[in-house]
Parts: structure tokens; sequence; C-alpha cells
């Protein structure tokens, strides 16, 4: 164990930390509020994940003419470009989250299908989904352009505060504000919780569950582009396989959190980013995922919902 | 219960009498149409890029011998075996190649673990096999007769990188980091015991790691001023971003799973200066003329896209030689040789390649640089 390493780049791993925690939280809450409405996991959520971050590369290269080899933008061309990767990576996610909803699930919901017909549609999807990107890209990872100079913006006790992950954090933590206030003020987010509470008095009330569905889709899809756009623009490649370890560790910060509660989303992500950070530090990388696990075990034994307990009407945030 | 018990015996004993004849002719059974040539290695799956650079080389010879020998009875399509780099994939397939009589050769297995099921088979059916790019020394054992090999093992390699790192960096200290899979595993420990008291520090991020920052920051505080990583080129183009991202100059050095253009693609300015060993020879450096011509043709050259051409070449020589059955075939590529791009292809007795050096490069520009062979 390496706590000296710990010691000394403590702020530089928690700053790195809290940047990968945004992305894992900004993925989780897609598995959340997917869960909260219908109790049921998105397995294909990873892919929605992995779209996003094609389509921040398409929106680059093609829309924006950016090539690979050219040197980083700057001052206006470089702000507008990052906000079309941006709105390109979100609204792939969001319209594949939608059609993912209505292809899958939809009609197996209304013949009333089992959870585990759902699942494995759900897994079918995410399977045919990798596959074609698999085929489509020739197997081959691709690398996104330097649209932004990575510079140190500042060093703090030995941390050297990188400007990009510092959009990251500040663009995330605005992203899940705009989330708890969509769900906790607005029509269709009352509608939304309405739902996670109890499906049969909604509709009884008069909510409209389809729409109601589609726009949780839509919601945990646009989530998932902008975590898509700042994985890219980061780690500055993607591949078919991207959503995989990303969805995996986006799922379990979901579930540590407690699942189908936003808090619980948004501190699952956050810890589990740092708890992967520290650990790797403290006990080598290869023990990141160990260490992380049986932590998520320990506060399973002692907290079977997760920290904050399930569903999306108890997360007053 | 007693007819039952019989009945079961006459079945057992049609079954293995079935799979028997089944089995048999594909070892002596002439083939009737035209001769094939197969290729196996993982063409979908994570592992597929491997094996699609592979395909692509064998593919290419066999164009390219077709073209200049128009009445040759080879089929022009070559006979895909999908193992996905799996042995547990590999092992049901192995026996269904081994049956069908028109494959007289096989390029690959690529990968060592995959090779280890399926040698056995082939050994049984006499199919001959050329590998561009299974390096696990203990494969001669499996495949005795007919397994030969393009390429030189992970014992050379390591001890090679390794002289490269300490020949171009002064006073070198250095960090090991590899992807904890089979490969990177076994050829960061020949690296290890090379460089010896070098080793400053060492890290292990499987495979699907995206962040390095504990890594780098291991570096970093270990005083090292190299650092090797044994793993593939996609894991290591995403480290070496970072590394360079974080401010780090040390040098990089990798092998073989990292000598691909795609590393440079990725990696862009971060790939400059990296130090690159392996057994193989990019094809763009072994004939810039023949790459292109490649890539017009439809098919991107990677790594073991050389050998995979060169073993190819060999069998289709074989042919050419008048050979059209497995046992002749494997009698040519056992005793004679061929001069193909990456090296002259001849087989000692264990099926090994002599002669053959382990190649050192350098990313100058954007392009791999060939160094030169790295003497002992």
């Amino acid at each position: 164990m390496d706590f000296a390493l710990l010691h000394d780049a403590f702020w530089g791993l928690t700053f790195d930390g809290i940047a990968l925690g945004a992305i894992y939280a900004l993925i989780s809450l897609g598995y959340t509020l997917v869960y909260g409405v219908l109790r049921l996991i998105n397995f294909a959520h990873s892919e929605v994940f992995m779209i996003g971050t094609f389509a921040a590369l398409v929106a680059a290269t093609g829309l924006m003419g950016v090539k690979v080899e050219d040197d980083p933008r700057t001052g206006g061309s470089m702000i507008l470009t990052l906000l079309v990767c941006l709105v390109a990576a979100m609204l792939a996610s969001a319209i594949t989250a939608i059609l993912v909803e209505i292809v899958a699930y939809r009609r197996l919901r209304k013949r009333g299908a089992t959870k585990l017909a759902t699942l494995i549609s759900a897994i079918g999807v995410s399977i045919s989904l990798v596959e074609f990107f698999r085929i489509i890209t020739d197997s081959l990872p691709r690398e996104f352009p330097r649209i932004m100079d990575k510079t140190f913006l500042f060093s703090y006790a030995g941390a050297d505060i990188r400007n990009d992950k510092v959009i990251v954090i500040i663009a995330a933590g605005i992203m899940m504000f705009a989330l708890e206030r969509f769900i906790s003020k607005t029509r269709l987010g009352k509608g939304i919780r309405a739902v996670s509470m109890d499906e049969n008095t909604s509709t009884l009330m008069g909510v409209n569950i389809n729409r109601v569905i589609t726009v949780t889709f839509f919601a945990g899809g646009l989530m998932a582009g902008a975590a898509a756009f700042f994985y890219i623009l980061v780690y500055e490649n993607t591949s078919f396989k991207v959503g995989f370890f990303l969805g995996i560790s986006a799922f379990t910060a979901a579930v540590l959190g407690g699942i189908g509660n936003l808090k619980g989303a948004l501190f699952g992500g956050f810890a589990l980013g740092l708890m992967e950070t520290w650990t790797s530090a403290l006990f080598g990388t290869a023990w990141k995922a160990v260490i992380s696990f049986i932590i998520l075990v320990l506060v399973l034994l002692i907290k079977p919902t997760g920290l904050f307990g399930e569903s999306i009407q108890q997360a007053r945030v | 219960m007693k007819k039952n018990r019989v009945l079961a015996v006459v079945a057992a004993v049609a079954i293995a009498t079935s799979s028997f004849v089944a089995f048999a002719p594909s070892a002596s059974a002439a083939c009737s149409g035209k001769l094939k040539i197969a290729y196996q290695g993982p063409l979908t799956g994570p592992e597929a890029a491997l094996g699609i650079n592979e395909l692509n080389g064998v593919k290419f010879a066999l164009k390219k011998f077709l073209d200049a020998n128009k009445s040759a009875n080879v089929d022009p399509v070559v006979y895909e075996v999908d193992d996905q780099g799996d042995p547990a994939v590999a092992g049901p397939i192995a026996p269904k190649v081994a049956a069908e009589e028109c494959v007289v050769a096989l390029v690959g297995p690529a990968y060592s673990g995959a090779s280890k099921v399926s040698l056995p088979v082939y050994l049984s059916a006499n199919l001959p096999i050329i590998t561009p790019s299974a390096t696990n020394p203990t494969l001669p054992s499996f495949g005795k007769t007919i397994f030969h090999r393009a390429v030189l093992t992970d014992d050379y390699q390591g001890p090679a990188a390794a002289r490269l790192i300490t020949s171009k960096v002064k006073n070198a200290k250095v960090f090991l980091v590899n992807d904890a899979s089979d490969y990177a595993v076994g050829l960061q420990k020949t690296v290890d015991i090379t460089l010896a008291g070098r080793v400053v520090g060492k890290d292990v991020t499987p495979t699907g790691t995206t962040d390095f920052t504990a890594t780098i920051a291991k570096i970093k505080k270990s005083g090292a001023n190299a650092v090797f990583y044994s793993g593939y080129f996609s894991q290591a183009a995403v480290f070496v971003k970072q590394l360079r991202d974080s401010g780090s100059k040390i040098v990089f050095a990798s092998g073989d799973g990292t000598l691909d253009n795609q590393f440079v693609k990725l990696a862009r300015k971060a790939a400059e200066g990296a130090l690159l060993t392996a057994p193989a020879i990019p094809f763009e450096t072994a004939s810039p003329k023949l790459a292109a011509e490649m890539v017009k043709a439809g098919w991107t050259p990677g790594v073991y896209t050389t050998e995979s051409y060169d073993a190819a070449n060999f069998f289709l020589e074989a042919i050419k030689a008048g050979n059209t059955d497995r046992a002749s075939i494997n009698k040519y590529v056992s005793t004679k040789s061929s001069k193909g791009l990456s090296k002259v292809l001849k087989f000692d007795a264990d099926g090994e390649v002599s002669g053959a050096d382990v190649n050192g490069f350098v990313i100058k520009n954007g392009k791999i640089v060939l160094l030169g062979a790295i003497k002992a």
C-alpha cells in the first residue's frame, strides 16, 4: 500500500476523481431515471452513451470541419465547435434512448411481458448496437481531434488543475441542477415522479404514461449524451466498446447511491470516481475494481437499497 | 433394461464409428474442387482488429498470386475461420476446418491460447499451418510437424526491448506498466529480467482502463525517466496521451502490441518519440509500394499484415511448385525457404523461423520509422 503516494498526490487525484465521477454521475442518471419509472434496468443505456461519443465525433469532423491534424481552435470558433459537439451528442443519445424504448420496450410492456423478457430485449438491443458499430468502424477505435488546447489553469497543493476537467465538472454540475429543477418543478417532471410512485393511480389521474416514459428516456439520453461529450473531450477517443466499462461503472454508481434515486446517482457517481482514483493510487490500478466492488458490497450489506434508498420521489435535493 | 443397455452400446459404437468415418477422410481424401487457403484468428469480437489486419494480408497475397497466375487451381476467396482469439471458440471449430478437404493450408491461428487447442487437431489431419503472430514459446510441442511460426517468440522481444531502452536513455530508470493480458504479463517479465536493477516501479492497468491518473502520479513520484508499456495499441494511445497531457516528457517505450499505425493515429503528437519493438515489421515500412497498392485494393494494413502476407505467399509458392495436397505442401514449407517482405522464411526442426531479428522503431513526424535490428 502506497500511503505516501496518496498523501503526496492527494489533491491531484481528488480533482481527477471528481472529473471522472461527474461523467459517471451523468450516465448513472439515465439508469436511475428509467428504473424509477419502469422498475427496469435499461441495459442499452451504455450504448446510448456510446452513440453520443460518435455523434460528437461526427459533429466535430463532419459538421464543423475539424481535422485530427489541426491545431486546437481558439476563441469563438472553439466555443462554437464545443457547443455544437455537445448538442449533437446530447440529441443523438436522447433520440437513441427514445428509439430503444419504442423498439425494445414499449410493445413488450403493452403486451404485459415479464420483466425477464424485457431484460433480454434490452441486452439484445445493446449487443446489436455494439456489433453494428463494431462493423461500421472496422473494430478500430476512433480519435477525437483536439478542439481545445489542454492547459494547466493553476496549481493547488501539488494538484495541476487542467482546463478541460474544470469545464467537465462545472458543466456537469449545471446539467444536474437543470435536471433536478426539471423533475421537481415542471409538469412533466411531476408526471415522472407520479408514475414512479404509483403507475396505476397516475393513469387514473390522467397522466399519459407513454409520454412520461418517453420523456424519461429522453432526459436520461440527454445526460448520457452530455457525459459522452465530456468523456471524448477529456480522453479524446472512442470505440464500439466504450460503453461497456463506463456503463458498468455508472450502473454501479446508481446502485451504490440507491437506484431510482437522483441524488443517489449523483452521489454514487462522484463517490465511485473518487474511490477508483484513490484506491488506484493506494493499491495499484489493477486493484481498483476489487476495492470499489468490495465497498459496494459492504454498503449494500448495511443498506440494501443503496445509500439514499430507492425511488425518485424521495429525491428532493 | 437389458435391451436398453444393448441399444446404448450399439448407439455408442455407431456414434464412435460415424465420427471416425466423418473425420478420417479429411486426412487423406483429395479435394475435387479448387484448393483453399484458410486464415484463423479473431474476426469478430473485441480482438478483431488484429485478425482483420492479418486476414487482409492473406487476402492481398492471394489476389496478387491469382492476378499473376490466372490458371491456378486456387479458390480466390480466403477460407475464414473466426476463433475470436478465444480457445473456447477455437475448440469446436478446428475439427470442422480439418474436415474441409479443399483447405490445404492455414495461416494462423493468430493467438497462442487458440493455437494450443487447434494445433493438435490440425496435426492429426496433417494440415500445415504458419502462424504470423502467436508468440508463446511452447507452441511447437502442440503442433509438432505441421507447426511453423513466421515470427520470433516473446523470449526474444522482451530482452531486445530492454536493450533498446538502455541504449537510448542515459541512466535509464524504467517504470513498467502492463494491461494484465497474457501477452503483456509475459512480455513485461522478460523486460523486467533484462533491465534488472533499472526498474523503479510497476503498475497494472487492466484492459478497459480509461483513466490513468493514479498510474501517472506513481510514475512521477518514482523519478523514472522511461516507461515501458506492455499491452495493445488502443489503450497505449490513451495512456501516452494522458502521460503527455500531465506534463511528463519521459521516454515512452512499448512492444509489438503497440506497433500499429492506429497507435500513431490515436495518440497523435503524444506518440512522437515513442520507442517500439517487434519481431514484426509494418507493411508500409517493408514495402511502401505494395502498401499503397493494398490500400487501393480496399484493405488496410496493420500490425502483422506483413507476416501474414509472407505466410500466405509461402503456401502459394508451394502450390505453384505443383503441390496440391496437405502432406506435400507441409513438406515444401518445412524444407524449402521463401523470400518474404519481412524476412526469408526458413523453418528449423521445431518450425521456428531462423535468422530473424527483433526490430526497433521510433515514431517520428507521425510515422513509424524503422531503427533496424536490435543487436544483442
